[in-house]
C-alpha cells in the first residue's frame, strides 16, 4: 500500500497548550480514493485536515503528496482544494468571481480563466447564476459554488471540511449523491471529515474512524459496521444491542459470557473472569424465530420507523436491547409482550468492558 | 384585532411624523434662513435670495478657519485610521486578558465630558512642553477621532469570517496577498465610513478646540462661535447649511457602503 | 512534546499591533485628565481637598449644581417621553418611513451642537417656529420669547441629544421577538400587563443606556446653554469653562472640572454596571 499511496500522512502530531489533539496519526489514501474521517467534535478530524492544507503547522510528522514532501509548504503551494464548512465564499464577489479566485491568484493567463469558470459553473449547475452575488444563493447552491471553486484550480486533493451540515436533511442527501459522482468522474482523491456516521457509510471508499486524535480503525464502510474493531467504534457507527457480562468459560475458540439474559456464546479469547461487552447490530436479531440460542425479553416500546419497526426490550442499567425488523404482519405487538430474540454466534462481537 | 392593528398602525405613524419633524427642524429652519432675503430671521423668508452665500466669500476669518479644520481633521483622522484599525484587530484577534478595559478606554473620550478632557489636555501639553497651535489642536483630535475608527472597525472585524483567508490561501494566495485580496474589501466600507464620521466629528468639535485656538488659529467652529455671539445674521446660517449639505453627502455615502440600519447601529 | 505560544496568554504577539493607539492615549489623554485630578488635590502646602470644602460650602455653587442636575434631569425626561415611543415607531414602522426616521435621526448626529444650538436661537425667537406654532393651536395668547428661558434651553437640549436615546433604545428593541407579546396575550394578560411585565422589562438595558448617555452629556454641555440661555444662568461646565476661559481662575476650574468629571464617570459606570446587571448588552 505505500507504494501505491497518493496522501500519505505519517506521525502526525499536534498539540495546543500541552493538551494532545492529535497524537502521532497515520493516514494513506490511494489516488482517486473517497477517504472519510469520522468522529465526534474534538476527536481530531477537523486538526488533521487543517494539517494537511497547511492552515496549521504539524508538532511533528511528514506529510507526502503524490510522491513530495509538503509538510513544509504553505497551503497555497501545495495544490490542496478545500471546501470549509460553511464554505467561506468571497461575499464581496460574485459566483462567477468565486470560481475564478484560485485561477487568477494563481496567475492562469486570462484566456483560460473564462472557459474553466464556465465549465465548472454547468458541473455543478449554476450557469444562470454566474453575476448572482453569492450572498443570494440558497444553502445547497452555496456549497456548490464550494465545491466547484476549490476543485476550478485541479488541486491533486481536495478536502471537506463538514460540508454538508448546515443543509436540512432531504437536500443533504440529494448533495451527497451528487457530490461523490462529480468527484468519480474528475478522478479527483478527497478526504472528507464529517461527524455524521450515515454521510460517512454512503459516500467513502474507507472510513477513517477518530477519537482522542487516534484512527481507531480504517476500513470499508461494510466492514466498520460489521466488525467494529473497538467498542467505541461499536458505539459510532450504527445502533447495536448491547449486554454487559463476565466470562464464564472457554470453548474452543468460543467463550461462554454470563449475562443478565443467561450464558451467551461469542468468538474470541478472553481469561475467565474477564468482564466484556457482547453486541449484535439490530437487524441481525430475529424475533419468535428459531436460531443459534435464544432469550426471552419483555417489550418495553415498539417505534414505527416506515420501511422498518424498532422493538425496544427491558433491561438492566447498561444493558441495552433493541431489535430492528422489517416483518410485523400482525402490527405493533403492545408494550408488555414477551418475545422470544435470537441472533447467530457468528453475529455476536464482543468487547473488554471499558 | 384588525381595528387594534390598524390603530397601532396610526400610532406608529403619528410618533414617527412627529419624531422626523422635531428632529428636523433645527436643520430645516437653518437652510430655509440661510435662503431667505430677511436680515432679521423671520420665517417663512418673505422673499428668497442667495444674498448670504454671496457674503461668504468677504467673511473675514472664514476662510483661514474652514482651512485649519479640514486639515486638522484629515490629518487626525489618517493617524487614528492607522492607529485605531491596528488596536482593533489587537482586540479582535488577540487572546490576552484586559481587551474589554483597552477597548473601554480607547472609546471614553467620547463619553466623558469634552470640555474637561480640553482643559486637562491643555494643562497636560503646557506641562509636555507643547505649545504650539497647531500640533496641539491635532494631537487633540486625533484622541476625538479614534474612538469613531476603533468602535466601527471593530464591529466589522468582529462580523469577518476570518476562514476567507484561510480560504483564499488554499487557492493560491499567500498570507499577505490573502489578507489584501479578502480583508481588504471586506473592511473597506467601515473603514470609509468609520472615517468619514471621525472627520466630521473632529470639523464640529467644539469644547476641545476652544482651549487650543488663539487669535490667529481657529477652527471653523470657534469662528462661527465668535460669528454668532458678535454678530448673529444669516451668513451663519448659509455656513451651517454648507455643512448640512458635507454631513448629507457623508450619509448618502456611508449608506451605500454600509446601509443606514448599520449606522444606527449603538 | 513541546508546548509552545498559547501557553501564556500575555505572549500574544497580536496584543503588540494594541500597543501604539493605548500608548498615545495614555500620554495625551489619560495622563492629563490624571494631572488635572491631582493638581486640583495640591495646595501650596501639598495634598489638600480645601479647594473641594470651599466650593460645596459657597450656596452659589450649590445653586450651579442644582442648575446643571436639573437641566440635565429635565432634558433627560424629555428625551425618554419621546425616545422611547419613538424607538418602538422606528423598530416598527415600514421601510420607507423607517428610513426617513433613520435620516433624521442619523444626520443630525454629523452636525455640530454650534449649527444646532445656532438654530434653536431661530426657533426659539419671539416671532420663531415655536411660538408660532403654540399660538395657532391657540396655547398661547401672544407670541411670547423661549429664547434666553430654561424651558427653552431644555427643548434645544432635548432636541439635539434625543438620537442618543432613541438609538440604543432602538437597538434593544429590534431585537425582542414580537411573538413574546403574543404568547403573552395567549397567556391571558392585558396589553397593559404584557408591556409592564414583558416588553419594558426586555428594553430596560436600552433605557439605561440611552438614559445615562443624555443624562451625562446634558450635565456636561456648554455650546448649547452659552447659546440657548446665556452667562446669567450658570452650570458646571459653564462655570468651569468661564472661569479658565475668561476669568483665569485655574483652581475654580480644576475643582469643578474634576467635579463633572467624577459625575461623567460614575454616571458611565454605574449604567454599564446596571444595564449588565439587567442582562442586556446595551453599549
Amino acid at each position: 500500500m505505500t507504494s501505491d499511496s497518493f496522501l500519505d500522512v505519517a506521525g502526525a502530531e499536534k498539540s495546543f497548550g500541552g493538551v494532545t489533539v492529535l497524537g502521532g496519526v497515520d493516514l494513506e489514501v490511494a489516488a482517486g480514493e473517497f477517504i472519510s474521517l469520522l468522529g465526534p467534535s474534538g476527536c481530531g478530524k477537523t486538526t488533521l485536515l487543517r494539517i494537511v492544507a497547511g492552515l496549521l503547522a504539524a508538532d511533528r510528522g511528514t506529510i507526502r503528496l503524490d510522491g513530495e514532501e509538503i509538510g513544509a509548504r504553505p497551503p497555497h503551494r501545495r495544490d490542496v482544494g478545500v471546501v470549509f464548512q460553511n464554505y467561506a465564499l468571497f461575499p464581496h464577489l460574485t459566483v462567477a468571481e468565486n470560481i475564478a479566485f484560485g485561477l487568477k491568484a494563481r496567475k492562469h493567463p486570462a484566456g483560460e480563466i473564462g472557459p474553466t469558470v464556465r465549465r465548472f459553473l454547468s458541473l455543478v449547475r449554476l450557469t444562470d447564476f454566474a453575476d448572482r452575488s453569492v450572498r443570494a444563493l440558497s444553502g445547497g447552491q452555496q456549497q456548490r459554488v464550494a465545491v466547484a471553486r476549490a476543485l476550478a484550480v485541479k488541486p491533486k486533493l481536495l478536502l471537506l471540511d463538514e460540508p454538508f451540515s448546515a443543509l436540512d436533511r432531504k437536500l443533504r442527501e440529494n448533495m451527497q449523491i451528487e457530490l461523490r459522482r462529480l468527484l468519480r468522474e474528475l478522478g479527483i482523491t478527497a478526504v472528507f471529515v464529517t461527524h455524521d456516521q450515515d454521510e460517512a457509510l454512503t459516500m467513502s471508499d474507507r472510513i477513517a474512524v477518530m477519537n482522542r486524535g487516534a484512527i481507531e480503525q480504517l476500513a470499508e464502510p461494510a466492514t466498520i459496521y460489521r466488525s467494529p474493531a473497538t467498542a467505541f467504534v461499536l458505539e459510532f457507527v450504527g445502533l447495536s444491542s448491547r449486554l454487559n457480562g463476565t466470562v464464564v468459560g472457554q470453548d474452543h475458540d468460543h467463550v461462554i459470557v454470563d449475562t443478565a439474559f443467561g450464558p451467551l456464546r461469542a468468538a474470541g479469547s478472553f481469561v475467565t473472569g474477564a468482564p466484556v461487552v457482547l453486541a449484535v447490530r439490530p437487524e441481525r436479531i430475529k424475533v419468535n424465530t428459531g436460531g443459534d440460542y435464544a432469550l426471552v425479553a419483555r417489550l418495553r416500546d415498539a417505534v414505527f420507523q416506515g420501511s422498518k419497526v424498532q422493538l425496544h426490550f427491558e433491561a438492566k442499567d447498561g444493558d441495552h436491547l433493541m431489535v430492528e425488523t422489517a416483518d410485523l404482519s400482525d402490527g405493533l405487538p403492545p408494550p408488555g409482550t414477551e418475545m422470544r430474540l435470537s441472533w447467530a454466534v457468528a453475529d455476536t462481537l464482543i468487547y473488554p468492558a471499558s | 384585532m384588525t381595528v387594534l392593528e390598524r390603530l397601532s398602525q396610526y400610532v406608529v405613524w403619528a410618533i414617527a411624523g412627529f419624531t422626523v419633524v422635531f428632529l428636523m427642524t433645527p436643520l430645516i429652519v437653518t437652510v430655509a434662513v440661510s435662503f431667505g432675503s430677511s436680515t432679521v430671521f423671520t420665517l417663512p423668508p418673505p422673499d428668497w435670495s442667495l444674498r448670504w452665500y454671496e457674503r461668504l466669500a468677504n467673511m473675514r476669518g472664514l476662510l483661514p478657519a474652514l482651512v485649519v479644520s479640514l486639515q486638522i481633521a484629515a490629518v487626525s483622522t489618517a493617524i487614528a485610521m492607522v492607529l485605531g484599525t491596528l488596536c482593533a484587530i489587537a482586540l479582535v484577534r488577540g487572546r490576552f486578558p484586559g481587551r474589554e478595559t483597552i477597548s473601554t478606554f480607547l472609546v471614553s473620550p467620547l463619553m466623558l465630558p469634552g470640555l474637561v478632557i480640553g482643559i486637562a489636555m491643555l494643562q497636560g501639553f503646557k506641562a509636555m512642553g507643547l505649545r504650539d497651535v497647531y500640533g496641539s489642536l491635532l494631537v487633540a483630535h486625533v484622541v476625538i477621532t479614534l474612538p469613531y475608527v476603533v468602535r466601527t472597525v471593530v464591529g466589522a472585524l468582529s462580523l469577518f469570517d476570518f476562514s476567507l483567508i484561510d480560504a483564499a490561501r488554499t487557492l493560491g494566495c499567500s498570507y499577505p496577498a490573502a489578507l489584501t485580496r479578502v480583508l481588504v474589501p471586506a473592511l473597506a466600507p467601515a473603514f470609509l465610513t468609520s472615517g468619514m464620521f471621525a472627520f466630521l466629528a473632529s470639523m464640529d468639535n467644539y469644547p476641545i478646540s476652544i482651549f487650543f485656538t488663539d487669535a490667529w488659529t481657529k477652527t471653523l467652529p470657534i469662528q462661527m462661535l465668535q460669528y454668532v455671539e458678535e454678530r448673529p445674521d444669516p451668513t451663519i446660517a448659509a455656513i451651517s447649511a454648507c455643512l448640512v449639505l458635507l454631513a448629507i453627502v457623508a450619509l448618502v455615502i456611508g449608506d451605500r457602503l454600509v446601509g443606514l440600519r448599520k449606522l444606527a447601529d449603538f | 512534546m513541546t508546548t509552545k505560544g498559547a501557553a501564556s496568554p500575555w505572549r500574544d504577539p497580536v496584543a503588540l499591533l494594541a500597543v501604539p493607539a493605548v500608548l498615545y492615549l495614555l500620554v495625551v489623554y489619560a495622563f492629563p485628565l490624571l494631572w488635572l485630578f491631582m493638581k486640583s488635590l495640591t495646595g501650596p502646602t501639598g495634598l489638600t481637598v480645601q479647594p473641594y470644602v470651599s466650593f460645596l460650602s459657597d450656596p452659589f455653587n450649590w445653586r450651579i449644581v442644582g442648575n446643571t442636575l436639573r437641566v440635565a434631569g429635565w432634558v433627560t425626561l424629555v428625551c425618554f417621553l419621546i425616545g422611547y415611543p419613538a424607538a418602538f415607531a422606528l423598530a416598527r414602522a415600514g421601510a420607507l418611513l423607517q428610513i426617513v426616521m433613520l435620516v433624521s435621526i442619523i444626520l443630525p448626529l454629523s452636525i455640530g451642537a454650534v449649527v444646532k444650538a445656532f438654530a434653536w436661537q431661530i426657533v426659539l425667537r419671539r416671532d420663531g417656529v415655536v411660538a408660532q406654532l403654540l399660538v395657532g393651536v391657540g396655547i398661547w395668547d401672544e407670541p411670547q420669547r423661549l429664547l434666553f428661558t430654561e424651558t427653552g434651553l431644555v427643548l434645544g437640549a432635548a432636541n439635539i441629544f434625543l438620537p442618543f436615546m432613541i438609538l440604543p433604545i432602538y437597538s434593544v428593541v429590534k431585537l425582542i421577538n414580537p411573538r413574546l407579546s403574543e404568547a403573552g396575550a395567549t397567556l391571558g394578560a392585558t396589553p397593559l400587563y404584557r408591556f409592564t411585565h414583558v416588553t419594558l422589562p426586555l428594553t430596560l438595558p436600552g433605557v439605561v443606556s440611552g438614559v445615562a448617555f443624555v443624562f451625562s452629556m446634558s450635565v456636561s454641555m456648554f455650546v448649547i446653554p452659552s447659546l440657548l440661555i446665556g452667562d446669567r444662568f450658570q452650570t458646571l461646565s459653564t462655570l468651569m469653562g468661564r472661569s479658565f476661559l475668561l476669568m483665569r481662575n485655574e483652581q475654580l476650574g480644576s475643582t469643578t472640572a474634576v467635579i463633572l468629571l467624577v459625575l461623567a464617570v460614575s454616571i458611565v459606570v454605574g449604567s454599564t454596571w446596571l444595564a449588565r446587571r439587567l442582562g442586556g448588552s446595551a453599549t
